[in-house]
């Protein structure tokens, strides 16, 4: 079967600093995959490299078997990968309902079409149901920028999931969230994984919450992998402990 | 939209049109530019206030616009050819424009546009054999609607009137569709719109050439309600004033580009009592107003129909809690 996301070669440096060396790895269909790594690792800019936020220097990017270098973020989303941001990145001003319908409207119909058809792209309903999911039902009028630290996360990780995507990239999504919230994030992001079979590929500091999310786990390190396996295997493999404790 | 809403803009409407007929020949000419000013600010909202590209090259396409109009109709074009060609015009040269968005924003936009602006203003100066130069054009005909002349002041505010509530309607449709929530997307968080398929590139060119093209229509309308129009009317003061309008009024407001254009163009006439001092009044006003709402006047509204909202309940929003 062909890899959902599979990345060869990819380098990027900046100057003279090597910030992803040559890392190769697929991801296939319903894996939930965590990249993990000490700060300055390289998981960022090897996340904005494939997100076409960044130009790798060298290696491909193919999702679903079809090379994706160069193209722009917005081209990215309509193969079907959805992404959050390590950073809060709603939109604070528009209404949970406006966000979480933005986030679909540009995969329906032409530009045109979406000019003169249905102001909502016939999206309230499933937006409706998207903000349900992700229990945030009592603030869909409310601006996003209203609402608490983890359920603009919330929000977050829902628009990424509503254009139904085959790939959704998260980064950090559990980083300044709180406990509560952050059980709900992950049995939601679970759920979302075994319904719909979404794959996922997640960059995350909270050990906890990697390991009890992820079924398999890269660990980068000055920019290359050094290890890369089950949960288990990592957590005992010399070497990450090595990497993170500095030894 | 509800009923209340649906109530006062027909009340609004019934004013508009009742409202020429208790004014004198000046009174309506005044509430023609306040309608031809509105819809210029309405372009510049657009652009500025929902998709959050500052320009300071309203006044430009206004320009380009009356010019379109005055050359084209003085040659003998009939008026909707021209006007339509005026619009059209200005929608490219705004598409164009909007490129040096793609690169820098803010301040630097600013520059960009503002140097447009004089750009444009030489151009219609240095022209002569265009554009007649520092004298202008005189004696630019206004449109005959069905055999209806519309030499006569009333007859032409209805006209503008007509125009103005074609583009007010075309405008709110935008807003609401897929495009308007785009537009505010890139105001918002370009980056995060891009991630979530919005071409922000197009956004941003289609953002400027709409906004654009209301400025045109308004400067074609301004051609023949003066009949007479030079460089000067064109000049980046006069861009000042569109954005002023749009500020004061409060930018992103589907009405504030209309309130502030009705206080600008009418603060002049309330204030003429006051003689020499009219312009000092009305620069601390604009001041007061910056430094204590500089969401303009409808956002001075939202806020208190917000605190009053809380006070009724107060668990009824966390808006304030959470800013």
């Amino acid at each position: 079967m062909t890899p959902v996301l599979s990345v060869r070669n990819v380098s990027k440096s900046f100057g003279g600093v090597k910030a992803v060396d040559n890392v190769s790895f697929d991801v296939h269909q319903g894996e939930i995959l965590g990249l993990i790594g000490p700060n300055g690792s390289g998981k960022s800019t090897l996340f904005n490299c494939v997100l076409g936020q960044l130009p790798a220097s060298t290696g491909t990017v193919l999702v679903d078997g079809k090379e994706v270098a160069g193209k722009p973020p917005c081209d990215l989303n309509k193969l079907g990968v959805g992404r959050t941001f390590q950073m809060l990145q709603v939109f604070p001003e528009m209404t949970v309902l406006d966000n979480i319908i933005l986030a679909g409207q540009e995969h329906k119909g032409t530009m045109l079409s979406r000019l003169f058809g249905k102001p909502d792209a016939g999206l309230t309903e499933e937006a409706l149901r998207m903000i349900d999911f992700f229990r945030l039902g009592h603030q869909t009028h409310e601006k996003a920028g209203s609402l608490s630290y983890g359920q603009q996360k919330l929000l977050d990780a829902a628009m990424a999931f509503m254009a139904g995507p085959k790939l959704v990239m998260l980064d950090e999504p559990a980083g300044g969230v709180n406990l509560t919230m952050l059980a709900d994030l992950k049995e939601r992001l679970k759920a979302f994984n075994q319904e719909r079979g979404a794959t996922f590929v997640v960059i995350e500091h909270n050990m906890e919450f990697v390991m009890s999310l992820c079924t398999r786990i890269i660990v980068l390190a000055n920019g290359r992998i050094i290890a890369e396996g089950d949960p288990e295997t990592v957590r005992n493999d010399p070497t990450v402990i090595e990497a993170y404790l500095g030894g | 939209m509800s009923k209340h809403t649906l109530a006062t803009l027909v009340a609004g409407l019934a004013i508009l049109i009742l409202l020429p007929f208790t004014q004198s020949n000046y009174g309506v000419f005044v509430l023609c530019s306040w309608l031809v000013y509105s819809i210029s600010a309405m372009g510049l909202n657009l652009t500025l206030g929902y998709a959050g590209q500052v320009s300071l090259a309203q006044a430009s396409f206004m320009g380009i616009g009356a010019y379109t109009t005055a050359l084209m109709t003085m040659a003998g074009v009939p008026w909707p050819a021209a006007m339509i060609a005026a619009m059209v015009l200005c929608f490219v040269i705004g598409f164009l424009l909007g490129y040096p968005a793609l690169r820098v924003q803010h301040h630097f936009l600013a520059f960009i546009t503002l140097a447009f602006n004089a750009l444009v203003v030489l151009m219609l100066r240095n022209e002569e054999w265009l554009t007649g130069g520092t004298y202008g054009i005189v004696g630019i005909p206004r449109p005959e609607l069905f055999g209806l002349q519309t030499q006569k002041p009333l007859a032409f505010y209805f006209f503008v009137l007509a125009l103005f509530v074609l583009m007010a309607v075309a405008l709110y449709a935008i807003i609401r569709s897929p495009w308007g929530r785009a537009f505010k997307a890139l105001r918002e968080n370009p980056i995060r719109a891009n991630s979530l398929g919005v071409d922000i590139r197009k956004t941003t060119l289609l953002a400027f050439a709409i906004g654009s093209s209301y400025g045109g229509l308004a400067g074609s309308l301004l051609a023949q309600l003066t009949q007479f129009i030079d460089p000067h009317s064109f000049g980046l003061t006069i861009s000042l004033k569109v954005l002023l309008m749009v500020i004061v009024g409060g930018a992103g407001f589907f009405f504030g580009p209309i309130l502030g254009a009705l206080l600008i163009v009418l603060a002049p006439e309330f204030l003429r009592f006051t003689e020499g001092y009219y312009l000092m009044i009305y620069a601390t006003l604009v001041i007061v107003l910056m430094v204590f709402c500089p969401t303009g006047l409808l956002g001075l509204v939202e806020r208190a129909r917000t605190a009053l909202k809380l006070r009724q309940n107060p668990n009824a929003t966390t808006w304030e809690a959470g800013r």
